[in-house]
């Protein structure tokens, strides 16, 4: 019977550990939103800081991030995209495809920092962008393309090369037939991923550190060649460096809750995108 | 000596098992057969409550192993196990030693005299006739062992931990010819030790190593008799369809 | 159209090496780089012995740490003075040093030769060239030494900024390692929890939220650990800074936590039924066969999860830069400030000059750090290729 203890001890503790652990990170969820949601309302989603960052609101930060947002899909997805066409379609399954699969991997796991580094001697400085929405655009693209390239990878795998040889058959060329029948149907898929890699690129901070953010700027960029305000940054600022820490706390709440409805959106967005297309593949 | 008494199973609402009641003597070896989703593998995994990791399944009856209803609230079902041993489709060895394999039985159950665990794990490898082929190779990985030499490792490893009764679930399903005439040669010289319950596809391995054989058919027992008038000479001619290869 | 496409599936080949070749050029300027400060020379009286002298020992003597040229000349028992440039105007006045301090290096060259044991450091444009008595030291460029064994790092000193890097590698080992410590038990905990105990539908439930908190941006962390955690570890450990690395590590830790629990949890889950059937029928109990079968089952997929949690760990700027307080020195405890590799990279390249020894050794930093996560990927690459047939 003593093993039968054990194991009752033991499943407690997991019990505990587990309600404990998941009660911890949802009450850091919590903290944010419980302090944040007072502080968000129209006024601060649509109006620049004001008095030193003590009131107003995070608009520039918005549209900055959103910027960036869009600039670094443009950079990520054509390239991700096509990249992971060659290793899948093109590339068969040599030592050729297996080496670009370890670069990309180790790509990945390169430190945010590492990139923002990189962004800044190569499009800062080399392409004399200076501090600017591209420079910024081009370096958290390639920070998200190796995760552009492994869901599109993914994707273009889910699809049963009985479609390819169906394809064939019919007498279309390999570039017809990804162009006519693979991406359309991975295109769901490719785009949840291009989504998720969205949202990561809405909270990266190191790397725009030194190619695109700026402290502050009462107005809005108007070419790609403008500094901008990011959430990430601007959130990292209001609370590190202020001239009044305590005045400054309710704006960097708002700032975070803005950040975490970012993902949660991008999330739910991906998630529903999924479903959408899953029962839309079953009807059809 | 097993007994089960109006034996009814159900997964969800499927009515898997129905009004089954059976009688295995000690020391024999019995045979299941009938087509594949009849229900002879579920009811092979009653005798040692395997079925109880499936969520949502249900049983109506009595399964007594050596006078005890195993379905009884106060049995222990590590107890049961330990008492019915078993032995699956594919060889499933752990991802551990030859000699860790044979010895995780034993542990388990809060052996821990090295000398008994050692002496322990040489019986049952010579029981299962493996003890020749690995003795030089305990501290090898499992998984170097052949298909046929896993399959007796599992054996083996069940025997370890002296069970009464021992369930083989297809147990040469996965293993060439040559294997499978070893299984059933060891299946043969195990008998006198242990009660077997054995369910195969292949008919001619149950008239080969069986003294009784079920047949089953859409979760029902349709005949149960001795090996020999059920492959001369059945009661049902279900049965005389099924073992002459007209359908399953 | 297909050239496009093979171009393209070089592209993450290209971008790693173009990392690596701006990085490494950048940062492995900093060895050709004068160990003083740039348009400065250091000068000693024509008698001292000493010819040239470490970044480190010019540090200590211009911080009255050595006052004895014995100390770093062999047998050159002097006391040493510290001359610095400025000290010129206290003791001539702007009409001795002539128009557009034309006389300077002469009188620069009288206050050198009059002292055996000085040490002058001046503008390189107002060196006393050919005069007796001076001896101009000779340019020591950055060692290897310098850089990977240094003890110290204070960019910002003068004459001889220090780039020690070893206290930035211990804060970054220190705060990552002490995080997985704390995750990984946490984190195999709730993945068994979820993966064998939690019912269908609570796991269903958790395991998206718990995906979800993945994705949220590391300064947000940073942000709830300046507010709550840096204030409890002051208070709970009776501290006078709460910006410690025991701060970095439980903030790097929660962060970890979701990617490790849901990696685990996975591969908990993938463990073959045939495994947990073999195990429950030899009577072991759900307990016995979690930790002997199924947790070692496991094992190579969670490995290389906290593998890649340690790369993710060290890499981690924002939170970490944070909440640990930032000091660049060897830490002796994990309750003190501490300061890791990409924080001080965050924290000092906005102030320095594109070019300057700082900015190099920056990059160098970046260089490391660089090398350090390339070989963590490697590893759990390797490791998560390793079959599990080897078995043991």
């Amino acid at each position: 019977m003593n093993k039968k203890i054990n194991q009752s001890i033991a499943f407690w503790i997991f019990r505990l550990l587990g309600l404990l652990v998941v009660g911890l990170l949802f009450w850091i969820l919590g903290f944010i939103i419980y302090n944040g949601i007072s502080v968000i309302n129209w006024e601060f989603l649509t109006t620049a800081p004001s008095d030193g960052m003590t009131s107003g609101g995070i608009f520039p930060a918005i549209v900055g991030t959103c910027c960036l947002m869009a600039g670094s899909v443009v950079v990520a997805f054509p390239i991700g995209v096509m990249s992971a066409i060659y290793t899948n379609e093109y590339a068969g399954n040599g030592k050729i495809v297996k080496f670009i699969r370890i670069m990309t991997n180790n790509l990945s796991g390169i430190p945010s920092i590492i990139f923002g580094l990189f962004g800044m001697t190569l499009f800062v400085n080399s392409m004399g962008w200076g501090d600017s929405i591209i420079a910024g655009s081009f370096t958290l693209g390639l920070l998200v393309l190796p995760l552009v390239i492994r869901t599109t990878e993914e994707a273009l795998k889910a699809i049963p090369d009985s479609f390819r040889t169906g394809s064939y058959a019919l007498g279309a060329t390999k570039l017809q037939t990804i162009r006519r029948v693979i991406l359309p149907m991975a295109f769901p898929n490719i785009l949840t991923g291009l989504i998720l890699a969205v949202g990561r690129v809405s909270g990266e901070t190191a790397p725009i550190l030194f190619t695109a953010a700026a402290y502050f700027l009462p107005k809005l960029p108007s070419s790609i060649f403008d500094q901008v305000m990011a959430l990430p940054y601007h959130l990292y600022v209001i609370s590190t460096s202020g001239t009044d820490l305590e005045a400054t706390r309710p704006m960097a709440y708002g700032t975070a809750l803005v950040l975490i409805a970012i993902v949660l959106l991008v999330n739910l967005l991906a998630s529903t995108l999924r479903r959408y297309f899953v029962k839309k593949v079953k009807t059809n | 000596m097993i007994q089960a008494k109006d034996i009814n199973f159900y997964y969800g609402d499927f009515h898997a098992l129905k009004n089954i009641s059976m009688q295995i003597d000690t020391n024999t070896v019995t045979a299941f057969i009938g087509p594949s989703g009849c229900g002879k593998s579920t009811f092979l995994r009653l005798f040692n409550r395997m079925n109880d990791l499936i969520s949502d399944t249900r049983l109506t009856g009595e399964c007594i192993v050596d006078g005890e209803d195993i379905y009884n609230k106060n049995v222990n079902v590590d107890e049961l196990r330990k008492k019915v041993g078993m032995v699956f489709q594919k060889p499933n060895p752990f991802p551990k030693s030859i000699f860790e394999n044979v010895a995780y039985g034993l542990r388990v159950n809060g052996i821990n005299n090295k000398n008994f665990i050692k002496q322990s794990v040489e019986e049952s490898l010579t029981s299962a006739a493996l003890w020749d082929e690995v003795k030089d190779k305990l501290k090898k990985s499992a998984f170097e062992l052949s298909g046929g030499q896993q399959q007796r490792l599992c054996i083996a490893r069940a025997l370890a931990i002296k069970p009464s009764v021992l369930l083989m679930d297809e147990p040469a399903s996965a293993l060439d010819p040559i294997s499978t005439s070893k299984i059933e040669e060891l299946i043969y010289n195990l008998k006198k030790n242990y009660t077997i319950v054995i369910v195969t596809h292949n008919m001619q391995q149950a008239a080969r190593v069986s003294d009784k054989t079920g047949f089953f058919m859409l979760g029902e027992l349709i005949e149960f008799s001795d090996t020999k008038k059920m492959f001369l000479n059945p009661d049902k001619q279900q049965t005389q369809n099924y073992i002459t290869g007209r359908f399953g | 159209m297909e050239g496009l496409f093979s171009l393209s599936g070089a592209v993450t080949t290209v971008v790693i090496l173009l990392i690596t070749v701006f990085l490494f050029c950048e940062g492995l300027g900093l060895f050709k780089s004068s160990a003083v400060e740039k348009g400065y020379v250091l000068c000693v009286n024509s008698a001292n012995p000493v010819n040239s002298l470490k970044s480190y020992d010019i540090k200590q003597i211009f911080d009255y740490e050595i006052e004895n040229w014995i100390n770093v000349a062999g047998d050159y028992d002097k006391e040493i003075t510290v001359f610095r440039f400025e000290e010129v105007f206290d003791r001539y006045s702007e009409d001795e040093l002539g128009a557009d301090y034309n006389l300077l290096p002469e009188k620069l060259g009288e206050i050198i030769s009059s002292d055996a044991g000085i040490i002058a450091f001046i503008p390189e444009k107002y060196t006393p060239k050919n005069v007796e008595g001076v001896k101009i030291l000779k340019e020591n460029n950055i060692s290897l030494s310098d850089f990977f064994a240094g003890s110290e790092w204070i960019p910002t000193a003068t004459p001889a900024p220090q780039f020690g890097v070893l206290p930035l590698i211990t804060g970054t080992l220190w705060v990552s390692l002490f995080a997985i410590l704390i995750a990984l038990p946490l984190g195999i905990g709730v993945a068994v929890y979820l993966s064998e105990l939690a019912g269908e539908r609570m796991r269903k439930l958790l395991k998206p939220l718990i995906e979800l908190l993945a994705g949220i941006p590391s300064v947000v962390y940073g942000f709830f650990g300046l507010i709550v955690l840096v204030p409890l570890v002051q208070r709970v450990f009776n501290l006078s800074v709460g910006e410690t690395g025991f701060t970095g590590s439980v903030i790097l830790a929660i962060m970890a936590l979701p990617t490790i629990i849901s990696v685990a949890e996975d591969a908990m889950r993938n463990t073959p039924r045939a495994m947990r059937e073999a195990s429950l029928a030899l009577g072991a109990t759900h307990w016995q066969t979690i930790y002997k079968v199924i947790i070692p089952y496991a094992a190579s997929g969670i490995s290389a999860a906290v593998v890649l949690g340690i790369g993710r760990a060290i890499g981690e700027t924002m939170a970490v830069l944070m909440v640990t307080g930032n000091a660049a020195v060897i830490p002796a405890t994990l309750f003190e400030p501490v300061r890791t590799i990409p924080a001080t990279i965050a924290a000092e390249l906005g102030e320095t000059a594109a070019g300057s020894s700082h900015y190099q050794a920056l990059f160098l930093l970046g260089c490391i750090l660089f090398i350090i996560t390339m070989l963590i990927s490697i590893t759990a690459e390797m490791i998560s290729k390793r079959q599990l047939n080897k078995g043991l």
